[in-house]
């Protein structure tokens, strides 16, 4: 019954049809903020009723194991190209944050974007469907298609909106994402005719082509040009130069949407596609991934603490945080591949309220520079009050969110890889120290410039007090969310569902 | 010749006689009505070839599907460039019957070229439009870049003319005759004179489609000539080149030489064609080098014929025309008034004359092979023909160009949208209707083929069997 209500089309183009219906409302900046909001908050209520129902779901079987919704439909037969779309828990979850993130964009540039306010939430919303399809789709050259449509909107966002040296970030952003991206495309196209001259069925459909056996070599290859596409979106050192300058250039809308999804993207590819689809060849290069992860999060904590600029140093903690995901999915084993996923979901909801919050005191204070500030607890003790919290959630406090994601990667990696475990352990403390030494300089200590700045207005308060609700509410019951991805994980590790 | 015939042959007739016809109307009183009629001309042309599914095959003219295929899309091309033209050679001076009437007889010889069934016809045929083109790009009597323009594509054309036309006779000399059909029954072993012969007129079409090394003339033709001149060039002669290589390939079908001549073009084109594009300061020029570059896509689908090749570079040139048209389209009407060519000068653009900002930017992503517009499904089915032939090192090399190109794509839309506006300038004039269609239908024939490539594919998979 729900699967003809083609549920998963209208999550993908709902807000596509937001995009276009923003033409008329071009010149009418309080229109579009109005549509922007319908549009977005409609997504993120479908997002929630899926949630609501997806044990109901379930529980109707449909036509692959593990999922809750699928669709499916010819697309470009000439190539084998199919429409497929696939609902599981862990998609589930990501469209959630998906459409949740967009949501707390919007709130956090409702004043910040005065500018052509039709073009920017017209590129919102045909990014929302860009992200929305990556998650949802599970034929390759469809998730490739998606992959690449959802740059050109965040090209545009940190070009025409960003600040600084925006054009440098956003075109070396761009480049470093094609250029792994299309190294992937001739992966797909080659692993495409192997699966065809092996069965003689043309297809890109994800089921078919992980069944393709490879060999070795091959396989190595492959994965290699699929892992160079996820690890500069993760971004996994040494190819995440990309990142500090595309999130300080960016608009705050750009910041969140980028840490909190754009990122996932890269992982949730290196989860859906990469490793079910080369395991020998993921087993080979686990190693490597290791490695990559854990430079990276002891470099970026490094760096992170040298930073003068507060979003700076934000996305350095970002390419920290991703290497756990890294960790728990280069050790794929149910454990740490949970906390991996929670903690790509905490990673959203944490990182994207700190960029909020620094975003909220450039609007007021038109620097991010640490040394400008200081003794705002005693100044604007609202925002205080909230970044500390977030902070204290991205440091991985017992109690809050980022904990339980980073606690279970550990104890997963722990079982596969003492010594990555080991190390990683060292990274966590590390992030302490720099999130300390962000948290005093910039609350705590005596005011160095007189700045006159305002609180918290009630549109504030509200975006800030529903991303606490949720930090805590993912750090003290984390259940539900395990619950909901327990089925795919144990399928993605070899079990049954 | 039969009534059958006629039938087939009538879109050719209608396009010389209409070309004869504007020229005798021009004659009796010039007027602007000139362009409508020929763009009357060209729709009902269009309209028979759809309408009217004849296969006929009479000495030296096959109306076969892919020459019916080939029509359509030139005629399609032409019709566009005539929307183009109508405002633009008005506020340029550009007047007097010459233009409408050169640019019908330029398709009928595309036409012609794309139905032969001998040497000798395709020569002519291509020869025409050739022709055709050295009076179109130099039509701008006043212009000094345009002279120039003309002069390089004149000697440069005639040196190509002459190429051809000596691998045509070496190849009558080796196995008298001059039927496509018959020469591509292969002999056991290839005599020398006949692949001398077939290399030579692959040569004269590397001239056409510019590839490297015979790509000279292109920047400076492109630059000079009036934008809409250029937008058919750049996209129809282009099409009309690609199938007649394509009529050319079976003559050397199973010599490997063929391949491997062809293979060192397509490589030095991709990598000649998208580096020399990064240093470009002026539009023109940029789109120019990009359209060398694009050529060395459509070798690569030629390398891959054996593994269906035939069908990728068709729809990439498709795709390719359709970008090209638009972005000519777009520099037409961005650049008018002043000469307006350097990519600096369009800073701010996109926001000014947001319709024809907004197709160049299309179209942009288009050529650099970003999804969803079509020249990423073009990208794709030339790469996926490319590594079903076993083509992986030129696929990769292709690939990294791809990337070589995004950032000078991007650069002009960096431009468009991302700089300050210095100064403030006079608000952009509104577009006509004509100026309108014809950014408008290449525009959507790009988004289109990006989202729904299935109908073009399944067609082109019919006529090439």
């Amino acid at each position: 019954m729900m699967a003809d209500l083609h549920l998963l089309t209208v999550l993908v183009f709902f807000p596509l049809a937001g995009c276009l219906l923003m033409l008329p409302a071009w010149k009418c900046p309080a229109a579009a903020r109005s549509l922007a909001l319908g549009v977005m908050s409609g997504e993120l209520l479908l997002a929630l009723w899926l949630y609501a129902s997806w044990q109901g779901l379930a529980a109707l079987k449909p036509a692959l194991p593990g999922y809750l919704l699928v669709e499916d439909a010819p697309w470009i037969s000439a190539f084998g190209i199919r429409y497929t779309l696939g609902l599981d828990g862990l998609s589930l979850l990501m469209v959630m944050l998906t459409a949740f993130s967009f949501c707390i964009a919007l709130a956090v540039s409702w004043r910040a974007v005065g500018e052509k306010v039709g073009l920017f939430l017209a590129l919102l919303l045909a990014m929302e469907t860009g992200i929305m399809g990556v998650f949802l789709a599970l034929d390759l050259a469809l998730f490739y298609l998606f992959w690449e449509v959802m740059l050109i909107p965040m090209f545009f966002l940190i070009g025409i909106w960003g600040h600084g040296r925006r054009i440098y970030s956003t075109v070396k952003f761009f480049l470093f994402t094609m250029f792994g991206s299309l190294l992937m495309l001739l992966a797909i196209i080659a692993l495409h005719l192997l699966h065809a001259r092996q069965s003689g069925v043309t297809t890109f459909g994800l089921f078919e082509l992980i069944a393709t056996p490879l060999p070795a070599g091959t396989q190595l290859w492959l994965f290699a040009a699929f892992f160079l596409a996820f690890a500069i979106k993760f971004p996994l050192f040494p190819l995440h130069t990309w990142l500090p300058d595309a999130h300080t250039d960016a608009p705050t809308a750009g910041s969140v949407i980028l840490a909190g999804l754009l990122l996932k993207t890269g992982s949730y590819g290196l989860i859906r596609f990469g490793y079910p689809l080369f395991p020998q060849a993921a087993q080979t290069l686990t190693p490597l991934i290791y490695t990559l992860a854990i430079a990276g999060i002891i470099y970026a904590s490094l760096v992170a603490f040298a930073q003068e600029d507060m979003k700076r140093l934000i996305a350095y903690s970002s390419i920290g945080h991703m290497g756990y995901v890294a960790i728990g999915i280069a050790a794929w084993e149910p454990v740490a591949l949970s906390g991996s996923i929670i903690q790509m979901a905490n990673h959203g909801v944490t990182t994207g309220a700190l960029f909020a919050m620094v975003g909220m005191l450039d609007e007021r204070a038109h620097t991010r520079e640490i040394g400008a500030f200081g003794g705002l607890w005693g100044k604007i003790p609202l925002w205080s009050f909230f970044f500390l919290i977030f902070s204290m959630a991205s440091v991985g406090l017992p109690g809050l969110n980022n904990f339980v994601g980073e606690f279970l990667v550990l104890a997963g990696t722990f079982t596969k890889a003492p010594l990555a475990a080991g190390l990683a352990f060292v990274g966590i403390v590390l992030t302490l120290v720099y999130m300390v030494r962000l948290v005093q300089e910039v609350v705590f200590q005596v005011e160095r410039r007189p700045l006159p700045l305002a609180d918290l207005d009630r549109r504030e308060i509200c975006v800030l007090a529903v991303l606490a609700l949720l930090v805590v509410w993912m750090g003290v019951h984390p259940a539900p969310l395990l619950e909901l991805i327990h089925g795919p994980v144990r399928l993605l590790t070899g079990g049954v569902p | 010749m039969t009534k059958a015939d006629m039938m087939a042959l009538m879109p050719l007739i209608i396009l010389a006689g209409g070309s004869v016809l504007v020229l005798l109307a021009g004659a009796v009183r010039p007027g602007g009505y000139l362009y409508g009629l020929a763009i009357t001309v060209v729709v009902s042309a269009l309209a028979w070839t759809i309408a009217v599914p004849a296969t006929v095959v009479m000495p030296g003219l096959a109306i076969t599907p892919f020459a019916r295929f080939f029509a359509v899309f030139l005629d399609s091309a032409g019709l566009v460039a005539l929307l183009m033209a109508t405002g633009y050679n008005k506020r340029r001076g550009i007047v007097g019957e010459e233009y409408p009437a050169t640019l019908l007889f330029a398709l009928a010889g595309m036409g012609a070229a794309c139905a032969a069934s001998d040497l000798l016809m395709l020569f002519l045929g291509l020869e025409a439009f050739t022709f055709a083109f050295y009076l179109l790009v130099a039509i701008e009597r006043d212009s000094v870049r345009g002279g120039e323009a003309g002069l390089k594509y004149l000697l440069n054309g005639t040196l190509s003319a002459a190429v051809l036309a000596m691998g045509i006779a070496l190849v009558y000399c080796s196995r008298g005759t001059l039927r496509l059909s018959e020469l591509a029954r292969q002999p056991a072993s290839l005599e020398p004179l006949f692949l001398a012969g077939v290399c030579l007129i692959l040569v004269g079409l590397a001239f056409k489609l510019s590839l490297v090394p015979a790509h000279l003339w292109t920047p400076d033709v492109y630059q000079g000539a009036p934008a809409p001149v250029t937008a058919l060039l750049s996209t129809a002669s282009k099409g009309a080149s690609v199938a007649a290589v394509l009529l050319i390939l079976p003559l050397m079908a199973g010599w490997r030489g063929g391949h491997d001549i062809l293979w060192c073009l397509s490589l030095a084109t991709m990598v000649c064609g998208n580096l020399a594009a990064l240093v470009q300061t002026s539009i023109k020029r940029l789109l120019a080098w990009s359209s060398v570059a694009q050529m060395g896509y459509v070798a690569l689908a030629f390398v891959a014929l054996p593994a269906g090749g035939g069908r990728a570079a068709i729809f990439y040139v498709v795709a390719y025309a359709a970008a090209g048209l638009a972005s000519f389209g777009a520099v037409s009407i961005l650049s008018d008034g002043s000469d307006r060519d350097a990519i600096e000068q369009y800073r701010g653009l996109g926001y000014r004359n947001p319709l024809a900002g907004a197709v160049l930017a299309v179209a942009l992503f288009s050529l650099a092979g970003i999804p969803p517009a079509a020249g990423f499904m073009a990208k794709f089915a030339v790469f996926s023909a490319a590594l079903r032939a076993g083509e992986i090192a030129l696929a990769m090399v292709g690939v990294l160009t791809a990337l070589v190109a995004v950032f000078f794509y991007l650069r002009v839309v960096v431009a468009l949208y991302m700089r300050p506006v210095d100064g403030a300038e006079a608000a952009a004039r509104r577009l006509t209707g004509s100026e309108a269609l014809a950014l408008a239908i290449p525009t959507l024939v790009t988004v289109v083929m990006g989202v729904y490539p299935s109908p073009l594919l399944d067609l082109l998979a019919r006529i090439m069997g």
